[in-house]
């Protein structure tokens, strides 16, 4: 980009053709206030705030839309200017119903802070004092049109980053208003309720209903963790005072993982269930009863004792590293059991063996590549996974290719199409026949010359023999058609990614994540030494147990007498409780009252994700630093720190290293 | 020296402001030599003379509102407004939300704890405005101090430049809307 030279203020100034005046300023620490701008979202010019005079223009123009050229003499601080930007103000406090006394967002207000900058002690104009509703039906958030001032920037932020494109303007002039859809409650829309129109917005017009009141950034102390719900290991920026969240924020609203979700902006601050703050021991009438903590440890020590093989350990993958492989070391040497896996173990077994199958040489999880790559594809495949629910950045990710760069997206799904408005081909197949489908869709990418040819070996062109198009229809009741038009858009694509999920990993049958990956190795969708392909880690920590070998056997039921669940925050779905039901003494170390305690023998009190800190290991591979945010309420230890004092009890010293 | 002689008034407000004077505390003791109050809620005084300051908080609301600001800005050098109300509307004018025969309606009859109420209707009482307005809409005003109410800091400020003889601007850091 060529360099260009311009004069700011009586000051010479460099920057880049393509700069708006706005950016040069930025850059160069030139002060220029700003409302409707918002650093990484594209701009608009509609506040006029950032108005700059322009050697040879004939009026102020807006520096944040102004494209800058090599030699031209900027103002951006006369008089003239700052009584522009006063009356600006006066005119959008006038536009409106700002009432800032009893605002929630008083004291972390763009509009406000302006209007002190300005000295704005009293309006010239009359207040036109609009009729306007408030849309309070959303469990997360509000919009209160009245302290809209129409900036746009939740809009953008909706379409440029959130990819939902549920926010828009309605109306014309006067009556223009943000609306959702087409004017629903937002309640009612599209939205995914992501948050990111609520860190957006510059005044009160969009807000958190779980944050309200409870404290302004200035007086809250912020800490950056990460999101202990999914997988993808979003970080989060914790706004913390006096021992309560009050609010969750994205550190870069407008990067990769930016919007951030429902689960880790909202529904971790939308907990309900009852806490467990004391150790429960079921007593003489079979009631759980509160005990201390000598005498839980006690009743474990002495059951525990002597059952060894037949005792096993359960963890949930939000655990940290650490937490993992202390509770490992655990069943292995105080317990003396092998028999340990985490509550997704499942799905790492049937994807590496998958792995294995394919390609054995010891790369496993490695071979998948980073999820960036679903914002380059040209072409998505979504196959058994419905990423809006388990995993919504990588949701917004395939939106975002989708829509802004016209990705291609094709869903396998027998039975709902997870992108309804985005889908370009859904391919439903019969329950259970997918692996057909895939297969299908290889043997047509051989055979209509879209396949590498060096990647199709004679001893792939043999298994996919019989694959041929109509044996595929018959077994999976997809039309010839469509499956030819998947395999020739993925097949084209120079970046098709591939994203999997427990549809295909609770099959119990790795043969169909071999024939995943064969396909995309037939059509050369490689990021390097990585396939195009990613599986979807529905837990913070997922990777981290697989990795560190809690999930490498998984438990044989058979003969079991005892388990140790340790869930802490974490929920324990129908399956597993059916089959803790069937447990003669059954250990729960929990946060919350739950069916799993509720069942259990000794229930042990466990931080919840805001009180601990560890190590997670991301979808990508990456190590994420959890960090503590909350103390703990009183009496409740650390998950390591419960583990060691049993130990103890069972004769062992267990060291966390 | 001749003390400063001040009018204070309220008109449709909470108080707030003038409550916020009193927060001056032991500033009082120093300003009492430099100033004398003369009509004022403080004093109970009601009828306005002339003076060198007038100060009023609250928003102008019905026909005695403006009957008094009409008054004391005849009768004063100078006219600063306190607080929101008084500066932009405040709190009082979200009423203009509505009708006035919906605000009169809500009050006085629909209200939960009212058994057949009435509109109030006798000509010796003001008259409600259709609209609530800030004072700079009916007279001329001087200086401002918004605030809700403003601080006794920001108020003390405003003051101090007065009696130095400067026309006073809250300076941004001390400027509140809340």
């Amino acid at each position: 980009m060529k360099e260009i030279t311009l004069t700011i203020n009586d000051k010479q100034v460099k920057g880049k053709e393509g700069d708006t005046i706005l950016e040069i300023c930025q850059a160069n620490g030139i002060d220029v206030p700003t409302l409707c701008h918002l650093d990484g979202l594209s701009d608009v010019g509609a506040c006029r705030m950032c108005v700059v005079e322009i050697e040879g223009e004939r009026k102020p123009v807006p520096s944040c839309t102004y494209p800058a050229r090599d030699g031209l003499v900027v103002k951006t601080n006369t008089e003239q200017l700052e009584k522009y930007r006063r009356q600006i103000l006066e005119l959008l406090f006038t536009e409106r119903n700002h009432f800032c006394m009893f605002c929630e967002q008083s004291g972390d207000c763009e509009l406000q802070k302006l209007a002190y900058r300005y000295q704005m002690d009293n309006v010239r104009y009359p207040y036109t004092f609009p009729s306007l509703p408030v849309d309070s039906l959303s469990d997360y958030l509000v919009i209160e049109h009245n302290r809209c001032v129409l900036c746009g920037r939740c809009i953008r932020v909706c379409s440029e980053i959130a990819a939902t494109y549920t926010l828009d303007f309605g109306g014309r002039g006067w009556g223009t208003t943000v609306v959702a859809d087409l004017e629903q409650p937002v309640s009612e829309s599209t939205c995914t309720s992501c948050g990111a129109c609520v860190q957006a917005c510059p005044t009160g017009a969009i807000f958190s209903k779980l944050s309200l009141y409870r404290g302004i950034p200035s007086d809250c102390q912020q800490i950056t963790t990460v999101c202990p719900v999914c997988g993808v290991g979003c970080e989060l920026n914790v706004l913390v005072k006096d021992n309560n969240i009050v609010s969750i924020e994205a550190p870069e609203l407008t990067g990769l993982k930016g919007p951030l979700c429902k689960q880790g902006r909202f529904e971790l601050l939308r907990e309900t269930r009852p806490r467990i703050t004391s150790p429960l021991v079921r007593g003489k009438k079979g009631e759980l009863e509160e005990g201390t903590w000598d005498k839980a440890a006690e009743v474990i020590a002495e059951s525990v004792r002597g059952l060894k093989d037949s005792f096993a350990g359960i963890v949930s993958p939000r655990m940290p590293n650490e937490t993992l492989s202390l509770f490992h070391k655990f069943i292995r040497e105080v317990v003396g059991s092998d028999l340990i896996d985490t509550m997704d173990g499942e799905n790492y077994r049937v994807t590496s063996e998958g792995i294995r199958q394919f390609q054995d040489n010891g790369k496993g999880l490695d071979i998948e590549c980073l999820i960036e790559e679903i914002i380059e594809a040209d072409c998505i495949l979504v196959a058994g996974a419905d990423p809006e629910k388990t995993n919504p950045i990588i949701g917004n990710l395939v939106r975002r290719a989708v829509s802004q760069r016209g990705a291609k997206l094709i869903v396998i799904h027998p039975s709902r199409n997870v992108f309804p408005l985005w889908t370009d081909l859904w391919l439903k197949p019969r329950e259970g026949s997918e692996g057909d489908l895939l297969n299908g869709l290889a043997k047509n990418l051989i055979d209509t010359g879209l396949a590498v040819p060096q990647k199709a070996g004679t001893k792939l062109i043999e298994s996919l023999s019989q694959c041929d198009t109509g044996e595929v229809g018959r077994a999976t009741g997809i039309d010839e058609e469509s499956l030819k038009l998947a395999a020739k858009m993925y097949g084209q694509a120079e970046r098709g990614v591939i994203i999997y999920g427990e549809g295909l990993m609770q099959s119990n049958n790795p043969s169909l994540i071999t024939s995943l990956l064969n396909l995309a190795d037939l059509a050369g969708n490689q990021a390097g030494d990585r396939l195009r392909v990613i599986s979807l880690k529905t837990s913070a920590n997922s990777r981290g147990g697989w990795e560190l070998g809690l999930a490498a056997r998984g438990i044989t039921r058979n003969g079991l007498k005892g388990l140790y669940l340790l869930l802490s925050d974490d929920q324990a779905d129908e399956e597993l409780l059916d089959w803790l039901r069937g447990i003669d003494f059954l250990v729960v170390q929990a946060s919350y009252q739950s069916p799993a305690t509720s069942i259990a023998d000794v229930v042990l009190p466990s931080p919840i994700w805001a009180e601990r800190e560890g190590k997670y290991v991301n979808m990508d591979g990456s190590a994420l630093q959890l960090k503590q945010v909350l103390q703990p309420p009183e009496g409740i230890l650390q998950d390591q720190e419960i583990l060691i004092q049993l130990s103890k009890k069972l004769g062992h010293e267990l060291s966390p290293s | 020296m001749a003390k400063v002689k001040i009018a204070t008034a309220w008109l449709d407000c909470c108080s707030g402001c003038h409550m916020s004077f009193l927060d001056l505390d032991e500033a009082l003791i120093g300003l009492a030599d430099a100033i004398e109050i003369t009509t004022s809620p403080i004093t109970d005084f009601k009828e306005f003379s002339p003076v060198d300051l007038g100060i009023i908080e609250g928003a102008i609301s019905n026909t005695h509102d403006e009957e008094v600001a009409k008054d004391l800005r005849a009768n004063c050098k100078i006219l600063m407004v306190w607080g929101d109300c008084a500066c932009f509307g405040g709190i009082v004018a979200m009423r203009n939300l509505f009708t006035k025969e919906e605000v009169l309606r809500r009050y006085y009859i629909e209200t939960e704890s009212t058994i057949e109420g009435k509109i109030p209707s006798s000509e010796d009482l003001p008259q409600l405005f259709e609209q609530v307005k800030p004072v700079n809409q009916v007279v001329k005003v001087d200086c401002y101090v918004p605030g809700c109410p403003p601080s006794a800091k920001a108020i003390h400020y405003a003051v101090a430049e007065l009696l130095e003889g400067r026309i006073p601007v809250l300076p941004s850091e001390i400027m509140r809307f809340d």
